[in-house]
């Protein structure tokens, strides 16, 4: 079996696109959930989300634009990111053992949704030649290796919240079992349309709007919590085999050691304190360590009122005592629910969290629900602990429960 | 009024950058950085630009390697789908 190390990170987030400045921002309790507003041909549609600022024309030329949804000019961008900061360069021979995991839940939201305004608002008789091309869940991928010239592993994942948590557990796997070196792996996200909000809200899970502060909506583990904020963004994580990158001298943000990946047959979207507390178990199991060994648990955290409380009861069955003591956040409370990237977005800054010793809080709570007593780190970030190991954790519509386990560099 | 050259070079030039003078009649689409899937967008282009439709089904049947290709097929398209209107002369 191969060790896996992290070597690289890149960001696309609602909170700046450099991974520092990211975390700078969730440690001082930032939230980048503002109001939105989208215009459609049949008037204004206004919400709140986590949107990202993004300028496709800084990063590509116009032509090539066009055959980019968003979620593919996010993954592209975001792997540049990474790639620059993994200072990796493939010689030939490496190409055969380098390949891509990504994980997105909606795909190419923005070019589906105007495929079909085009076709049934506009003209029935005309939609872009590359459509398909461009909408296939597997887009973002694809452009990624064909980028860098990967020949390993090219693979896309959708399991709805948990996508890119599976995303860098498979790509890890890829790894620790022999079949690649180096893999770039995460997720990417761009569901911020006029349809996906029309049919999250019909879900009726998304967090009301403050009208007092529109960016402190999102509230997880808060009494008077009141849904989800979606997001867009992408991140990355270089993964590398460990002798390799240390013999190539290059920086390590820490080492994967723990993944799972497990279901939850019993609700559509329910989910179960059993099910979320086995994702735990094997995690720790597949990383040989004991619970009290992890010093922070970047939560799922969504501030839904049965996801905080079924998490938080979920902990306290894996972690016994120790869940008492472990400092638990949610960042999703400052960068919102990005799906397909959140879990990737998470496992970054959990790996900042250890590279940094500082634990990002949870956001706007300041009214703490009874049934969620663990420590949240509320409203206030923490620096200076020591940070072992750290725990990832990803619950998701559909069943798919993924958590990934991450140890220090320096431990 | 433009021939139907010059309307493939504005075309080539939007929407793939390439110069204008570089697109000749004689120059193949690879010559010009235009790979399969670059060709079916020049198609599409073409049907909007010029009124007309190309048979459906597969392009790869078509021939198309070279700017006179698209050249020909737009004269013959043009003259079955648009009788009243004749071509535009010598095309080069």
């Amino acid at each position: 079996m191969s060790r896996v190390v992290v070597t690289g990170l890149g960001v696309i987030s609602p909170l700046g696109n450099v991974p520092d400045d990211l975390f700078a921002r969730l440690m001082a309790a930032e939230s980048g959930i503002r109001p939105i507003v989208l215009d459609r041909p049949r008037g204004r549609y206004s919400n709140i989300a986590a949107s990202v600022t993004f300028d496709p024309a800084q990063h590509f030329p116009p032509q090539k634009i066009n055959h980019l949804d968003r979620v593919s000019q996010f993954a592209l961008v975001a792997a540049a990111a990474t790639w620059t900061s993994a200072a990796i360069e493939l010689r030939d021979q490496d190409k055969h053992r380098a390949g891509v995991c990504l994980g997105t839940g909606m795909g190419a939201a923005n070019a589906l949704e105007e495929g079909y305004v085009q076709l049934l608002d506009r003209d029935p008789d005309r939609i872009k030649p590359l459509t398909v091309l461009t909408v296939m869940n597997n887009a973002p991928a694809a452009h990624i290796a064909m980028q860098y010239g990967l020949k390993g592993p090219n693979l896309t994942f959708s399991c709805a919240c948990s996508s890119s948590t599976v995303a860098i557990g498979e790509a890890y796997r890829q790894i620790k079992h022999g079949y690649a070196d180096i893999m770039i792996a995460g997720g990417a996200e761009a569901l911020l349309t006029f349809g996906l909000f029309k049919a999250w809200d019909a879900l009726r899970v998304l967090a009301i709007a403050d009208q007092k502060n529109p960016s402190a909506s999102c509230r997880p583990f808060s009494k008077n919590r009141s849904g989800l904020v979606l997001g867009e963004g992408a991140a990355m994580v270089m993964l590398e085999e460990r002798d390799r990158a240390i013999q190539r001298g290059a920086r390590i943000y820490g080492e994967v050691v723990g993944y799972s990946s497990s279901n939850d047959p019993s609700h559509l979207t329910k989910p179960s304190i059993e099910a979320q507390a086995a994702a735990m178990a094997l995690a720790l199991a597949d990383a040989g360590i004991a619970a009290d060994e992890i010093d922070y648990v970047n939560a799922h955290g969504t501030g839904t009122m049965l996801n905080d409380v079924t998490e938080t009861r979920a902990i306290k069955q894996v972690f016994g005592d120790a869940a008492y003591k472990i400092p638990i956040s949610s960042t999703k409370s400052m960068h919102g629910h990005l799906l397909g990237a959140a879990a990737a977005m998470e496992f970054v800054i959990a790996l900042l969290a250890m590279d940094k010793k500082a634990i990002p809080p949870t956001a706007h709570l300041d009214a703490p629900d009874p049934e969620c007593d663990l420590d949240y780190v509320p409203n206030h970030g923490r620096h200076g602990p020591n940070i072992r190991n750290v725990m990832s954790n990803s619950f998701a519509f559909g069943g798919t429960n993924a958590v990934l386990i991450a140890r220090s560099a320096t431990s | 009024m433009m021939t139907i050259l010059q309307k493939i070079q504005k075309i080539f030039a939007k929407e793939f950058s390439v110069p204008e003078e570089s697109v000749k009649p004689e120059a193949s689409l690879e010559s010009l950085g235009i790979d399969s899937l670059g060709s079916i967008e020049v198609l599409f282009e073409v049907e909007d630009e010029f009124h007309i439709r190309f048979p459906q089904g597969r392009v790869e049947g078509m021939k198309i390697n070279t700017v006179q290709d698209i050249l020909d097929i737009i004269d013959r398209l043009v003259a079955e789908q648009q009788p009243g209107q004749p071509g535009e002369g010598p095309k080069s």
